[in-house]
This record gives C-alpha cells, sequence and structure tokens, in this order.
C-alpha cells in the first residue's frame, strides 16, 4: 500500500471544475432567495416581524353616566379587573394553567367548565384572543394572581375593565337596563350591521359589553364611546418586556374617549321615596310631570339587580329568576297587560257623554246589582247607592251606573273613545317591548271570542274588566291628558350630554294629541274624579289633602271571575287577587303630577294603591318647595290653597245646581232599568 | 495495516518551505468567519442574558490549538490511521445508541469525564478520511481505470451508510445527511459511470418512498412543511416561517446589533445554533449576508483549488472531503433558515454555537490547510 502520487489533472481536475460551478449555483440561489426576501420582500417581513412582537391592549372606554334630573349620578363606571387567557400562548401547557388559575381564584365548577370548553373548541385566530376567565375579581384576588404572574404564563393577563355600576341596585332597573358580554354570532350581526349603515363607529370585539334592556340597550351607541389602545412589546410566550423603544411613543397609546352622559327626568328624590313607600311585591309606580310628559319616578317590581346580570350571575341563579311566577325580568309598566277596573269609568263616563247617552246631570238608580237578558252583574256595593249621578258614581265607583250606559251605548261606542284617548296602543315610550294593550270593540270580539260578540260584553268593559287591557304607562298617560287635555307621548330622557357637560341633544315635550272631548265633558269626568279623593262617598276620601286638591280614580281589577261569595284578599291566593290601581293627579285645578299605582294582587285599590299615590303626590310637592326654597332661598307657600280659583279647569259648581232636574229627567229610562 | 511513520520523518526538513506553503487565506478566511460568528453570538444570548460567545470563543480557541497540531503533522500519517479511526468512530456510534444521554429526544452524546461530546460528528471526519484512504490504494487510483460502476462503488457507499445509518438511529438526521453527501461527493469525485449514476438516482427515489412510513413523525412533518411551508404556520411551519421573518425583516442593511426583534424576543428557537444565520441576517441585512456568503464562497473555493493542486491522491480526496463537509453545512443550512431547504439540524460553520462542531469544522480545515501545505510548487 505504497502512497501514490495522484494526478490531478485530467479526470479529477475535471470534476473539480463541475463541483466548485455546482457550489457557485448552490450559493447563486442562496443569495438570490436572500434578495427576494430582504429585499424584495423585506417590507411585508418586517411588518410581519412587528405584529409578532406588538401586542395591543384595548383601553376600554368609559361609559358614558346616567343622570337623573338633578345630574345625581345612577349609573357609572367604576374601575375593576378583569381576568383573561391567550390560549395560543399557554398552548399546550393551558390545562395546567386554569387548574392553577382555578385554585388561586376558587372557581366554581361551572366557571372552571366554561374555560376549558373554550379551550377544547378554540381553533385558529380564536386562540390568540383573550377570552375571559373571570369578570370584576376583588383587591385580594388581583394580588394573588399578580403574586403568581410568572407560573402562570403569558397566557394569563389581569386587565383593568370599567365595570358598570347601577348604584342603587334593582331601583328603576327596568327602565335603566342592563348589560354583559356580547355573543359569538351577535358580535357578527352587529358588526355587520354597523359596517352597512357605514356610520364611524368602533367595531364590537369579543369580551365587550352591550346594552341589553332599557336604556343602556336604547342608548347603547350614545353611551358606548371609543376604545383605546395599549401596544406593548411581547415575547414569543406573550411576556410583556420592558424593551418598549421597539414601538414608536406616538403609537404606543391611544387614549380612549368617553361616551355620552344620559340625563334623564326622573327625580331620584321622588324615585327612591317611591321605591321606599311602595309596599308591594309585584307592581308599578309612575309618576308623570303633567305639564311635559316627562317621567318623575318609575317604580317597577319585581326586577332583577343589574348588576348581576352584567355577567355576574350564576346559571342557577339565573334559572331561579327565569322560573319566578312573578316574572322579575319583566317591565311591567309597558309590557303587562291589565284589567284597568274602576280606573276605567271614565273612558265609559266620556264616551256616554259625547255620544249624548248620558246629559250632564243625568241619574241612574243602583239596587246593588243589574240584570241583562237573565244574566246578574253585581255592583261593588252589594247594598246598592241608590239613585246617582256622575259624580257619584264616579267618586263611589258605581258599577250600576256604567252598566246602564254601556247598555245603551254598546261596546263599539266605548272603544271608539277608548281608542280616542289612546288606549289600545302604545303610548310611545321611546324603549324596546312596550306592548298596545287591547281596546276591543265588537269586531275585536268576533275574532277573539268563542260565539263572537255578545251585549253583556260591554257592561264587563263599561267597568274595565272583560277584554280591555292596558299597561299602566297608558293609564298614567290616559289620566294625564283628563289632567291637562294633553295626551302627551311620555319620555324618560332630558338629554344627551357629551363628557364635559355640553348638550348633544335636547328631548322637547311631545303632546301627541289633545284631549277630543268638549269641555263640559272634561268637567263633568273632573268633578266625578275630585269626588273620589274629597266627598266623604268617595272611594279615596281617605287619602284627601288638607293644603292640597287631588283628583283620582281607585280600581280594584278583577284577575278571575267572582264567586257567590265576596272573600277577603287574605282568603285567596295570591294569583287569584285583585289588582288594586290608583290614578290621579294634582294639585286638581292646574295639575303638575299624574301619579298611578298598581298593586298587583293585593285587593282593593283604595286600600292597596291610594295610600302609595298619595304619599308620592305629597312628597313631589314638598320637593318642589325643597327646591323653591333652595333657588330663592326664601320660604314660599308650598303650593296655592284649594280654595283658590283654579282658572283652566273650574271645579263645576254653579252648572251643577242647574244640572240635576234635566240629568234627572234623561235617566230615568236608564235608572229604570237599573232599578 | 502497520502504522507507517515515515511521514513523521519528513516533518522537520521542509519546515522553512512549509511555512511559505501554508495556505494563509483558508486560516484568514477561517478566522474571519470565527470572529463574525462570536460577535454575532453575542448578540443572540442577550435575552438568554447567558454569555455563551465566551465559551464559544473558548472552543473556537481549543479548536486552533488542535488545528495548530493537525496541520504540524504530516497529513500522511492519517492515512495510515484511517481505518483505526473509522473503527473506532462505529464503535462509539454503537456505544452512544447503547447508553449515550439522552438530550431532547435524541441519543447523540456520550461522556467522556466531565465533557460530552457527539460521535456523529466524528463520524464526518471518519468518512472522510476512510475514503480518501480506500480511492487513493494502488488498484483505485489506477489512471486507466475508468468511470466506477456499481461494483466500483459499493463497499465506499457501504464505508459512507454505516456510520450514517447508526447516527441516522439516534436520531439525528441532519448529521446522517451530511455525512452522505459528503460521502457521495467524494465518490462522485473519485468518478462514476452516468449509467450507473441514473440507476443509483432511481433506486434512491424509490428508497425514499419505500422508507417514507419509518421515518420519525417530526421528521416526516418537516418535508411537508417544507413543501407547503403556508399549511401550517403555528405548528410544524413554526421555525420556517419565523426565520423567514427574521431573515426578511433584515432588509437590505439589517436592524442593527443587538437590535432583531425575532431574536431578541425569542420568536427563534434554536436561535443560536441551528438558526444563527437568521439572527446574523435580521441583524446585518442583505449586506451583511452577502458578506458572510462570500466568506464561505472563498472558502469552499479555496477548498477546491487545494484539492486542484494536491501533491497525491489521499491528500487530494481528504481536500475534496473536507471542502464538502463546509460545502455542505453551509448550504444546507442557510437553504433551511431562508426556506429553500426542509428544516433539519445542520448547523452553519463556525457560526453555530456548539464546541463540538467547532471542533470538527477546525479539525477539517486543518487537514485542508496541511494538504494545501504540501501542495505541488507551481
Amino acid at each position: 500500500m505504497a502512497l501514490t502520487p495522484s494526478t490531478p489533472r485530467g479526470d479529477g481536475a475535471t470534476r473539480l471544475l463541475w463541483m466548485a460551478g455546482f457550489a457557485a449555483l448552490a450559493f447563486l440561489v442562496l443569495l438570490s432567495r436572500l434578495y427576494q426576501l430582504q429585499v424584495l420582500r423585506g417590507e411585508e417581513y418586517r411588518v410581519k416581524a412587528e405584529e409578532n412582537f406588538v401586542k395591543e391592549l384595548r383601553v376600554p372606554a368609559d361609559r358614558g353616566l346616567v343622570l337623573d334630573r338633578n345630574r345625581r349620578v345612577l349609573v357609572d363606571s367604576r374601575p375593576s379587573y378583569d381576568v383573561v387567557l391567550i390560549p395560543y400562548f399557554c398552548g399546550k401547557g393551558c390545562d395546567e394553567v386554569v387548574t392553577r388559575l382555578a385554585t388561586l381564584l376558587s372557581f366554581s365548577f361551572d366557571e372552571e367548565e366554561r374555560v376549558r370548553e373554550h379551550l377544547r373548541t378554540a381553533r385558529g385566530l380564536v386562540r390568540f384572543r383573550p377570552f375571559t376567565v373571570k369578570v370584576d375579581i376583588s383587591r385580594d384576588e388581583l394580588d394573588v394572581v399578580e403574586a403568581n404572574r410568572i407560573e402562570l404564563s403569558g397566557a394569563v393577563d389581569v386587565l383593568p375593565t370599567p365595570h358598570r355600576s347601577y348604584r342603587h341596585g334593582i331601583w328603576a332597573s327596568h327602565l335603566l337596563g342592563y348589560m354583559n358580554e356580547v355573543g359569538a354570532e351577535e358580535l357578527v350581526r352587529l358588526n355587520a350591521e354597523i359596517e352597512k349603515a357605514g356610520d364611524d363607529v368602533q367595531p364590537y370585539q369579543a369580551r365587550d359589553f352591550v346594552g341589553r334592556r332599557g336604556l343602556e340597550k336604547r342608548y347603547e351607541k350614545d353611551l358606548r364611546g371609543v376604545d383605546g389602545i395599549q401596544r406593548v412589546v411581547v415575547d414569543a410566550r406573550g411576556n410583556a418586556k420592558r424593551e418598549s423603544d421597539l414601538i414608536p411613543e406616538s403609537q404606543r397609546f391611544e387614549p380612549s374617549t368617553p361616551g355620552n352622559n344620559l340625563v334623564l327626568s326622573i327625580d331620584w328624590r321622588l324615585q327612591e321615596f317611591a321605591e321606599k313607600t311602595f309596599p308591594a311585591t309585584a307592581g308599578a309606580v309612575l309618576a308623570l310631570d303633567a305639564r311635559t310628559g316627562f317621567l318623575l319616578a318609575l317604580v317597577d317590581r319585581p326586577a332583577v339587580d343589574p348588576n348581576k346580570m352584567a355577567g355576574r350571575i350564576s346559571r342557577a341563579e339565573l334559572a331561579a329568576i327565569r322560573a319566578d311566577p312573578l316574572q322579575p325580568e319583566l317591565f311591567r309598566a309597558i309590557q303587562q297587560h291589565y284589567h284597568p277596573g274602576s280606573t276605567f269609568k271614565v273612558v265609559t263616563a266620556i264616551a256616554a257623554l259625547e255620544e249624548g247617552v248620558l246629559r250632564p246631570g243625568g241619574t241612574v238608580y243602583c239596587p246593588g246589582r243589574y240584570t241583562l237578558g237573565g244574566h246578574t252583574w253585581r255592583c261593588d256595593k252589594d247594598s246598592g247607592h241608590g239613585q246617582v249621578d256622575l259624580e257619584h258614581a264616579l267618586g263611589a265607583s258605581c258599577d250600576v251606573f256604567f252598566y246602564a250606559l254601556s247598555d245603551r251605548m254598546g261596546t263599539d261606542k266605548i272603544a271608539r273613545w277608548g281608542s280616542l284617548l289612546g288606549l289600545g296602543k302604545p303610548t310611545g315610550l321611546d324603549l324596546q317591548g312596550e306592548i298596545p294593550g287591547v281596546m276591543p270593540d265588537e269586531a275585536w270580539h268576533d275574532a277573539h271570542q268563542p260565539g263572537g260578540h255578545q251585549h253583556g260584553m260591554s257592561l264587563n268593559i263599561s267597568i274595565g274588566q272583560g277584554d280591555v287591557n292596558v299597561t299602566p304607562l297608558q293609564q298614567l298617560v290616559l289620566y294625564g291628558a283628563l289632567a291637562t287635555g294633553k295626551i302627551w307621548r311620555p319620555q324618560a330622557v332630558l338629554r344627551i350630554e357629551d363628557p364635559k357637560g355640553d348638550v348633544l341633544k335636547e328631548f322637547a315635550p311631545d303632546v301627541r294629541g289633545t284631549l277630543p272631548v268638549k269641555p263640559e265633558t272634561r268637567d263633568a269626568v273632573m268633578k266625578g274624579l275630585l269626588a273620589a279623593v274629597n266627598q266623604p262617598f268617595g272611594t279615596a276620601y281617605g287619602m284627601r289633602m288638607k293644603d292640597v286638591v287631588m283628583a283620582g280614580k281607585t280600581g280594584t281589577a278583577q284577575v278571575v271571575k267572582l264567586g257567590l261569595k265576596r272573600l277577603k284578599a287574605s282568603q285567596v291566593s295570591y294569583f287569584q287577587r285583585d289588582h288594586a290601581w290608583f290614578a290621579a293627579f294634582a294639585p286638581a285645578e292646574d295639575p303638575e303630577i299624574v301619579v298611578v299605582v298598581l298593586n298587583e294582587h293585593s285587593g282593593f285599590g283604595s286600600s292597596n294603591a291610594a295610600p302609595t299615590a298619595t304619599a308620592v303626590v305629597r312628597k313631589w310637592l314638598e320637593l318642589k318647595e325643597e327646591d323653591a326654597r333652595a333657588r330663592e332661598g326664601v320660604q314660599r307657600p308650598a303650593v296655592s290653597p284649594p280654595s283658590a280659583p283654579p282658572p283652566p279647569a273650574p271645579p263645576p259648581s254653579p252648572a251643577r245646581a242647574q244640572k240635576p232636574a234635566r240629568a234627572g229627567a234623561a235617566f230615568t229610562d236608564g235608572g229604570r232599568r237599573g232599578a | 495495516m502497520a502504522l507507517d511513520l515515515s511521514g513523521l520523518a519528513s516533518l522537520g526538513a521542509p519546515r522553512q518551505r512549509s511555512i511559505a506553503r501554508f495556505p494563509w487565506h483558508v486560516a484568514l478566511l477561517a478566522l474571519s468567519i470565527c470572529a463574525v460568528g462570536v460577535w454575532n453570538l453575542a448578540s443572540a444570548s442577550r435575552s438568554s442574558h447567558v454569555d455563551i460567545w465566551i465559551t464559544q470563543a473558548t472552543w473556537m480557541g481549543v479548536g486552533l490549538v488542535l488545528a495548530l497540531a493537525l496541520v504540524l503533522v504530516d497529513y500522511r500519517l492519517f492515512r495510515q490511521g484511517a481505518w483505526i479511526f473509522y473503527g473506532v468512530v462505529v464503535v462509539l456510534l454503537l456505544v452512544v445508541l447503547w447508553k449515550g444521554r439522552v438530550i431532547m429526544g435524541a441519543r447523540r452524546w456520550i461522556s467522556l469525564g466531565p465533557v460530552g461530546f457527539q460521535p456523529s460528528e466524528l463520524a464526518k471526519i471518519a468518512v472522510i478520511l476512510v475514503l480518501a484512504r480506500w480511492f487513493s490504494t494502488d488498484r483505485e487510483s489506477d489512471p486507466r481505470r475508468g468511470p466506477r460502476g456499481l461494483a466500483g462503488i459499493a463497499i465506499p457507499a457501504a464505508l459512507v451508510l454505516v456510520p450514517a445509518l447508526l447516527v441516522q438511529r439516534q436520531p439525528d438526521l441532519g448529521t446522517a445527511l451530511i455525512t452522505v453527501a459528503v460521502g457521495a461527493t467524494m465518490i462522485l469525485f473519485a468518478g462514476v459511470r452516468w449509467k450507473t449514476l441514473v440507476v443509483l438516482g432511481t433506486a434512491v427515489i424509490l428508497a425514499a418512498a419505500a422508507a417514507w412510513p419509518h421515518l420519525k413523525p417530526y421528521q416526516r412533518k418537516r418535508v411537508e412543511t417544507f413543501l407547503n411551508p403556508e399549511g401550517d404556520v403555528l405548528g410544524a411551519g413554526y421555525h420556517a416561517s419565523q426565520s423567514m421573518i427574521a431573515v426578511g425583516s433584515g432588509q437590505g442593511f439589517g436592524k442593527g446589533w443587538g437590535q432583531g426583534t425575532q431574536t431578541l424576543l425569542s420568536f427563534l428557537p434554536e436561535q443560536h445554533t441551528d438558526f444563527i444565520f437568521s439572527v446574523w441576517a435580521e441583524e446585518h441585512g442583505f449586506a451583511g449576508a452577502l458578506v458572510l456568503l462570500t466568506l464561505y464562497f472563498a472558502l469552499v473555493g479555496s477548498g477546491v483549488t487545494i484539492a486542484m493542486n494536491a501533491r497525491d491522491r489521499f491528500g487530494q480526496f481528504v481536500a475534496v472531503g473536507a471542502t464538502s463537509l463546509v460545502f455542505w453545512h453551509a448550504f444546507v443550512n442557510m437553504g433551511m433558515v431562508t426556506g429553500v431547504l426542509p428544516v433539519v439540524g445542520v448547523t452553519l460553520p463556525l457560526m453555530s454555537y456548539g464546541g463540538t462542531s467547532v471542533l470538527v469544522v477546525f479539525a477539517a480545515l486543518a487537514m485542508l490547510a496541511s494538504v494545501g501545505t504540501k501542495r505541488f510548487a507551481n
């Protein structure tokens, strides 16, 4: 095996040249690839590299405040912290991270399952999005999470999120509404709508909260504001890094713009008083500014706590709410049908007067019952009221008087006047879900009742039973119309202001129509309403006030057909008890406030609804006096004395003296029938 | 196979001429790359806050001593020790499979006292030496002998495949592939018939198809990813896409030393070993990459020149082997980082962090220089 001198020239040299050529070609390939990546597509990759390390954190905008008419804060946002998880950053370690989180934040089984479910199902880009693991953690929990930051990995983040705070819990919560997290499909839909509308509105993102009910939903756009952005540098595992100089200073932070504020017409002092005074489990107390048609108070029970509904409610609690027979999620003031009961008699009276069925001063004899075609209708007073005129009939709430009127008029005339007064259609309050109520005429009965319309049905309708249905808000508007002659479109928002307090939009009082009746008709009805509160025979005589004249009408709406024997409320199961109504306004001579109280399943209007209404009226007048004192710094009498002659609606005492004779003649017929 | 010590005898006498003939440009190129490599590692290790560039520089010092020793020895001594060395390496490869340390799922390391090293790196040197020895025998170097047929390359091919397959078993696909590539280059250099090449090419394709089901899932995934890099950006394509982002975002002149965001924020896995080139390209741009590419090409070119002027057939084959080792490492590594080739674990000579790799490259370059020193005088 001797060493052999080789001959590198020849074949070897040729092959070497080939190989050198191959190497040159290979390096040329690399070179052109580098040229392509770095020079031709360099910019594209530079952007990609930046996207790699720039993590955009949202700076949520402060949602607009909701204020009462005196600028008292009802709803605001308080600082709080949410824990989010970005599945991509923990990858296979996510399970462990969740286990650790579950221990640190003491998750319920439900909560932990929800997170694990998300980890199982999240695919693609969803894995990069922060997923809310727990909202609104306590300060202690925040400390715990921060202390365990390293073990929890960069996938877990604590985000400061302003949380909606409804300062008074369930009070007025149906009106205020609530918010919760936007759903996945809803998100797509909302953003499609925004895009379609072409508005300059920020699209929604996962984790965003949207208004669900009430004003929060109606004024979502105004309240929302514009989120800001904070850009931080993160490494491949999502940990924030200090090398913030990688992002130009001007791009590190874009501040958020707060939403606009809503100023409501609600006077929270009155609301608070009404909430505390109203004894009912279920029902509503509505107060309207008679001069503008703006709501002053809106108590609606039962209700759910909007603070809880904003994502902090457990499935079990939610199920309990949904299963509650009292339906706490129902906005009774605009979403529930009630028989108006005797409060409806004003409509029957107006129809009779306008149609000429009842002459002013006409009377009817009430023996305590009314018989028609072999059926007997009972009066609320079994012994009968005797000979009654309209004032007495409304004041003492005699049923027979109105049976007699409707017997002569029929259903259609009552229905016609009911419709003219605004019943059977929504009041137009600017909130979603208002129902129209039912003001049935003969055709309606033919369509909806087996056997069609019967004449006897008009008797039921005349006293607010049968198929006539109203919402408490319709009652408020109706009595507002009686008080002022104007059919208001009720409103709850006075104005929208920007965060600095500049008015963006002012809502003007909105009259939908005037009370379409002759002045004498209104005077006659007014007399009856005054009598109910101020005459000894009145059903609400106990409610009269010394210094101010209130006019009103009680109502006791039957929920089930009366048995042979009248039973006390305590003897009947809750859902079979009557609803108590009271509708009133004051001062009668120049009405400032209209109040409607509905106390569900409580019994008589006079004893279960009228006291609250009266207290609310009194409180309102006190508040007015208080405000006047505060404004002027001098003491002034609260209200004008009842003896003062009120110009717009004079109690028609002179007319009363001359009418009985004529009325008596006109009503002999009706009186005979009643006898 | 008696050890012929005659090589040692010639060591002293022609020293004067040896120094004059020493291929200084090879040393200069190698040291330039070393300097760039250490500087680059200092940046790459910023995020981990471990000064691995010092370790690397130390290894390079050790490598220099080794290289000096190898240069001083007449390379014809290696010819005599080639078989023994080859045999020892094969045994070591068996040992490492039997009881090596498992790191990251592979059994590649054995401990020699406090130092761990990878016998698979030695396999490349062993293949170079044993093939050079094989092709420099009288029978194989007969000028009348034409290009080889299948029978002519069967034994050298087996000499390459035995260690390569053992390395692949560890598993270390990158090193196995480099070993095969270096061996194939040397066999091709020895001369193979065109017909044989065609037959072999067909066989290799068929073998690849047959071997596909036997590859490890991660290896298969890498090839799939290479064929369709956009298919799985977050999974197996992560390495490829992140390194392409790093390289591309360097643009013309780079982000500057220590300013590479991909590097700094650890978006590049293995950024100081297999993906070191992306750090360089990100921070120094196309210009920097061009400089480095030029250095490697110059080194390969010098290797080819040395092979061209080698005094004997053994030296010539050693030069071809050593040069192809550098070439394949550089080409496969940079091709992988830039997305031209699939991701396989192959280091970039003198740039990637790692002691064994540095020593092996220094050893190969020392042998090259040694051949160059004893070249024919022109």
